[in-house]
């Protein structure tokens, strides 16, 4: 897969190309509520993981763990649970259903030593709208280590920095 | 003086709620006044503050305060607000300092409260600044078992009056072998939501759980719901406004964490001690179907094992602020099975979580509507099942599908708004662990 990769180190136009079609695609299906079609773009080994964020002093800064409370710390077991919830048609927190438009933007693609893996950066920004007029707005600094499994790209790790110390809203039910 | 009658809100034998104490805001200011200001509330886990000069920023009601661990290992808690010209002189949720300094004119303080050093001292003059009559008003502060209460009366009951038998209870979610812990992290979140909404569900309100909790129970259980309601067995325990509504199975709200390693910690290792330590009862109800909360706004899940308080901002308009209650004995792999359990199903992402916040968004919000608020709410499940039991500690009904915490909630609520002075706050069960320990 060697030819991906451009020699000098950095991330060709076609990679770049097709990491922003996957994230792009991934998006699409989220707004569109296609959770079973998500959970097959993630490796079955995935971890995807939203940190509780400290806010604290300068001087006291501390970097979350995954030992620590998070809003997602999960795996491909924990995330069908997740799915399962939205399939039972008892979700009634659901019905009418939430409107999501994740835009992304500000993508960055970086190699790695293994050829079949790339880290890259993203911006999320969710609208959210639902019920009858409530509308919230979520960004998240994310970091993925994509990986090329069978020839096709799929997410194997995530971490959204969440750039809200109170979350600002009662629910966090779309993914980030 | 106090010229409302707050009995007038709530009637507690025919079983019914006034919807205005949702939504008023002179109601609200009252609460602030006479709960906020004169109840023991819950500030902090001890393991919040292990070390000298740790400090955590929270609410009193709307006050802001810190609390912080003393070189002798006490904590105090204070106001966090400067007393030159107001302003918070801690922005930080938690950490470690030996003082604080105002960032408007640089009035510094230590971590005991008391005012220190202010900057460029020479343009006070000599009597201009008592330094030992300026420092943010301080709180009495007591603890339970590693939780950390604080009131701003001094007049107000000692802390053990204040929780009274309800230690019986507690002490098989905090004393059930050995020291408790939180899990560092401390996730907050606004609902557009009146603060008693969440410590009334959490009071006694099984019965939500069965129907509006379906999808989440499904995803967390292999698709397998709750099934209808089982009165037998199950009970509420009222003491002093506090609540416990429970099942005696011993392992319903274990199993729905669906992690195999606490369930097993708990059946091997937990139940056991509990059986020696508390006797037989008390290690059947821990685990099973059961919410709790403290009057007036901290509620927890035992056996899940989320712990929260529902911080009031405004009548229509809560913080909630949770963790995760794990014993230090724990092994890790445990631990971060209860960490992660509890992530998914009692989180803002929370597979259960999610559902009640629209919940009670709606319950506050329909009220904007005048004739909409001029209706009662009923509260009149279970109403004439009040038991004497020989054992369980409190008012005791019989059933754990009941309103009978959420009537007796609102009567303590009642009884404190109304309260000129603490004599006028009335015991309304008859204790049977006064000046006792509880295990």
């Amino acid at each position: 897969m060697t030819q991906e990769n451009s020699s000098n180190g950095f991330a060709s136009l076609e990679l770049i190309n097709e990491v922003q079609q996957f994230l792009y695609r991934e998006a699409r299906i989220n707004d569109n509520e296609q959770f079973r079609e998500w959970l097959t773009m993630l490796t079955d080994d995935v971890h995807y993981w939203m940190p509780y964020r400290y806010q604290r002093y300068r001087k006291n800064e501390k970097e979350p763990t995954i030992y620590d409370q998070s809003y997602y710390c999960d795996t491909m077991q924990d995330l069908e649970k997740r799915v399962v919830r939205t399939e039972t048609g008892t979700c009634w927190s659901e019905d009418p259903a939430t409107r999501a438009a994740h835009v992304i933007t500000n993508i960055e693609v970086e190699l790695t030593d293994n050829p079949d893996e790339f880290k890259v950066y993203s911006l999320t920004t969710v609208h959210r709208n639902m019920n009858e007029d409530e509308e919230h707005t979520m960004v998240g600094h994310r970091t993925d280590l994509l990986r090329r499994v069978d020839g096709q790209l799929k997410l194997a790790k995530r971490k959204i920095i969440l750039d809200q110390n109170i979350f600002m809203n009662k629910s966090l039910n779309v993914y980030l | 003086m106090n010229n409302t009658d707050y009995n007038q809100y709530i009637d507690t034998k025919e079983g019914w709620i006034d919807r205005r104490i949702f939504w008023e805001q002179a109601i609200y200011e009252q609460e602030l006044k006479q709960i906020f200001a004169k109840s023991w509330q819950f500030i902090a886990h001890e393991s919040m503050l292990p070390n000298k000069n740790d400090f955590y920023t929270t609410y009193m009601g709307e006050d802001g305060v810190i609390a912080a661990r003393q070189a002798d290992g006490s904590v105090k808690v204070y106001l966090n607000s400067c007393p030159h010209r107001g302003n918070k002189f801690c922005y930080a949720d938690d950490g470690n300092t030996r003082s604080f300094t105002c960032n408007y004119h640089g009035w510094s303080f230590g971590i005991d409260g008391k005012l220190g050093a202010v900057s460029n001292p020479h343009v006070y003059d000599e009597g201009d600044l008592d330094k030992d009559k300026w420092s943010p008003r301080q709180a009495r502060v007591d603890s339970y078992k590693g939780m950390i209460f604080a009131t701003f009366d001094e007049e107000a009951p000692s802390l053990e009056e204040w929780l009274g038998d309800f230690r019986w209870y507690l002490d098989m979610m905090l004393d059930n072998d050995g020291e408790t812990e939180f899990i560092s992290g401390g996730i907050k979140s606004y609902l557009n939501a009146n603060w008693k909404f969440g410590v009334e569900n959490f009071v006694g309100d099984a019965y939500h759980a069965l129907w509006n909790h379906d999808s989440g129970l499904k995803a967390m259980n292999n698709g397998e719901g709750f099934g209808a309601a089982v009165t037998e067995g199950s009970f509420h325990a009222s003491v002093n406004g506090h609540g416990w509504e429970f099942g005696t199975d011993g392992y319903a709200d274990i199993a729905i964490l669906g992690r195999p390693k606490w369930t097993e910690y708990v059946q091997n290792v937990i139940k056991p001690k509990m059986e020696k330590r508390m006797g037989k009862l008390r290690s059947e109800i821990f685990g099973s179907l059961a919410s709790v909360s403290l009057f007036p706004n901290c509620s927890f899940l035992p056996g899940i094992q989320t712990f929260r308080v529902w911080l009031p901002r405004g009548p229509r308009k809560m913080e909630l602020r949770i963790w995760t209650l794990v014993n230090k004995n724990m092994p890790d792999e445990v631990k971060q099975e209860i960490n992660i359990g509890c992530m998914q199903t009692f989180n803002p992402a929370g597979v259960l979580e999610m559902d009640d916040g629209e919940n009670w968004e709606g319950n506050t919000q329909v009220n904007k509507g005048y004739l909409t608020r001029q209706e009662k709410l009923h509260y009149g499940c279970g109403i004439n099942r009040q038991i004497e039991h020989d054992e369980l500690p409190g008012i005791i009904y019989s059933g754990q599908f009941n309103d009978a915490n959420q009537r007796h909630f609102y009567q303590r609520w009642a009884d404190m708004m109304n309260a000129d002075k603490w004599a006028d706050v009335p015991t309304r069960y008859t204790p049977k662990y006064a000046g006792k320990p509880t295990v």
